[in-house]
């Protein structure tokens, strides 16, 4: 394994782990922390008009997720 | 003379409680499991399920968890993996994704030729997906 794919691998898992670690400290007692679904429900919130963009995009995006990596 | 105000108890559904929604899920994502990428079962299935969230997240059908009127400060933290994530994916993308910088779903790819690591992400994707139609 070369030197700049272990570095790219370990940034992953950083970001990751960095994730549960931030998302068990929002369900801890008294956090300020807002949990990731909490911060997905207040972008989901946003709205132009009667236009449901927040949501449109979340889904939206969601959605490209599982193609991405499931069909493509 | 004063009435007393209504204590509304909303009951789930029998089809919302995890007792369903969870064997639902799981048998979902083993079906999805065994289609192959870039088959146009594949791509059928995602675009099914995917859909099928989608429109029952939009529609006013599913029983909503209340959002939060705002967020506090500690919301920030949420920027640091995004932006190490990102830094990384822009990064080895912009490298043309090969072995020495792959991108997440390159380092995934060989994860999801086993079926049974497929059906586990398919059912943390429709999870999730799920969790955000609740939402």
């Amino acid at each position: 394994m070369s030197v700049s794919r272990f570095i790219v691998i370990c940034g992953f898992t950083v970001a990751l782990a960095l994730a549960a670690v931030i998302e068990w400290a929002s369900r801890r007692e008294g956090s300020r922390i807002p949990s990731l679904g909490d911060v997905c429900a207040y972008v989901m919130q946003y709205e132009v008009g009667r236009v449901p963009v927040g949501r449109l995009g979340m889904y939206g995006f969601w959605w490209w997720v599982g193609w991405h990596f499931f069909a493509r | 003379m004063e009435q007393s105000p209504e204590i509304i108890a909303e009951v789930p559904r029998p089809w919302d409680r995890p007792i369903v929604s969870v064997p639902v899920l799981a048998l979902l994502a083993i079906i999805g499991g065994q289609f192959p990428s870039f088959s146009m079962s594949a791509n059928l299935y995602v675009m099914g399920t995917g859909g099928a969230l989608f429109w029952l997240g939009l529609s006013n059908r599913m029983p909503k968890r209340p959002a939060p009127y705002r967020l506090g400060s500690g919301a920030a933290w949420w920027f640091v993996p995004l932006v190490i994530f990102w830094v990384f994916e822009a990064g080895t993308f912009a490298l043309g994704s090969t072995d020495d910088f792959p991108t997440f779903s390159r380092l995934a790819d060989p994860v999801l030729e086993d079926r049974l690591m497929r059906s586990l992400a398919y059912f943390a994707w429709l999870s999730a997906f799920w969790g955000l139609v609740r939402r």
